[in-house]
């Protein structure tokens, strides 16, 4: 029943991102993402492998229906899935695996979330910006397009994340 | 076993990561044209990189074999260098005396330092041809840039020379290209260093001036480059010491030539 909602929650998520994409134009100075968040929301038994997948299908589709360039999403959202075990263990302890589940969401500082979705979507745009822009944009505005995206992404995702996982 | 089932699941998960990086990297460059151009050239340099990388390491493990080509090479050359001097200074000589036959001196046997030692006063070098390549006792170690040693004792297939750093070692040197012969000798300090003694203290010492093998003796061809002066100081009132720079770097020494003369010990023999 829950990852029944879960999953519909997550179709919502990405027909919200394919409407950000499609009618906020603003992608030169700023972009939002919600991607991250629903790879990180994902169970915390998902192997690596699996959601890698998971990813790379994601990405496609919301490349496929926003009419963006197919393959850029799935680009950036596979390290991200591939980094996601290994950064919730390096971020909030090696015994708190994954720790977005109820009881483990419960315990972790806030702190400590924002630095995980913070680098999560840093990630993202890294490889996001950095493919996008092919190589003709200067170095320093892609970084500032790089901090200004994930500091306005950080706080989408997380209140993203508590709508997937309320408890 | 589970630390080896955790390796094959790394492993996988890589190679996941891996084709679905690549498969993203597809789309994307059949997607747009400015993309399509940054993935060529992005690949053209990764390739680039590769092959530079590729080469430099196949260029690394062929120096060996470039250096024996090489070393072969200037062996012949100093061979022929060689001939061409004695022949020169035997026609010179001969001309005066209406002779037509003209032989060079001494026979050359390229070989390979097997051993050598830098660290004491009586240092040695062990070479890889012996009496089987036609090495005989006293015969010379040179290499164009300098003396290297002479042979002492021979084996059938190794040769024992004593390193030109050796105090026991002195060769028949000339100042300049017609000037003063004197002894040359390691002076028992660095690898480069040496020492001319019995200059007469009545001769002007120029620093930079070329000392090269004198040809008197029976054991070293004449005017093989040894070293440049830098410098003299008068001992005990009465003769020069000049100190010598060597060319021959004895650290990065590893081909050298054997000189033999055939006529040595007739020579020897007429001497006594």
């Amino acid at each position: 029943m829950k990852e029944g909602r879960f999953v519909l929650l997550c179709l919502l998520m990405l027909a919200v991102q394919v409407i950000f994409n499609q009618f906020f134009g603003l992608s030169r100075y700023v972009m939002f993402s919600l991607l991250p968040a629903i790879i990180l929301m994902m169970p915390r038994n998902y192997g690596s492998v699996v959601l890698m997948l998971i990813a790379f299908a994601i990405g496609f589709a919301v490349d496929f229906f926003s009419g963006g360039l197919l393959g850029l999403s799935s680009l950036a959202l596979v390290p991200v899935a591939l980094v996601r075990h290994r950064l919730s263990g390096l971020v909030f302890g090696d015994g708190v695996d994954a720790g977005i589940d109820i009881q483990t969401l419960k315990r972790i500082t806030y702190q400590k979330e924002v630095l995980f979705f913070f680098l999560s979507c840093a990630l993202f745009f890294t490889v996001y910006v950095w493919a996008d822009s092919a190589g003709t944009v200067a170095f320093w505005r892609a970084l500032l397009l790089i901090v200004l995206s994930t500091v306005v992404s950080v706080p989408l995702c997380m209140y993203v994340s508590r709508i997937l996982r309320p408890e | 076993m589970a630390r080896r089932s955790q390796f094959f699941l790394g492993l996988a998960t890589a190679a996941v990561f891996i084709l679905l990086e690549i498969a993203a990297i597809a789309l994307l460059k059949s997607s747009a044209a400015l993309q399509d151009v940054w993935v060529n050239r992005f690949s053209h340099n990764v390739s680039a990189v590769f092959w530079k990388g590729l080469t430099q390491t196949r260029d690394y493990f062929s120096l060996r074999e470039q250096n024996d080509i090489l070393a072969g090479r200037n062996y012949a050359l100093f061979k022929e260098l060689q001939q061409y001097k004695e022949l020169a200074a035997i026609a010179g000589a001969r001309s005066l005396l209406d002779s037509a036959k003209l032989e060079p001196r001494f026979n050359y046997i390229p070989a390979e330092i097997a051993s050598m030692g830098t660290n004491s006063r009586h240092n040695f070098i062990v070479l890889n041809k012996g009496a089987a390549d036609g090495v005989t006792p006293y015969s010379a170690v040179i290499t164009p840039q300098g003396v290297v040693g002479i042979i002492n004792s021979v084996d059938r297939k190794y040769s024992y020379a004593l390193s030109f750093l050796n105090e026991r070692v002195s060769v028949s040197a000339r100042l300049g290209k017609e000037g003063l012969v004197a002894p040359l000798q390691w002076d028992g300090t660095g690898t480069d260093h040496a020492i001319l003694s019995n200059i007469p203290s009545q001769l002007d010492i120029v620093p930079g001036d070329t000392v090269r093998t004198s040809g008197i003796s029976s054991v070293y061809p004449a005017d093989i480059p040894l070293g440049v002066t830098t410098g003299s100081r008068l001992i005990d009132g009465a003769v020069h010491v000049v100190d010598v720079k060597l060319f021959q770097d004895f650290a990065k020494l590893r081909y050298v030539i054997i000189a033999e003369n055939p006529d040595r010990k007739t020579i020897e023999e007429l001497e006594q």
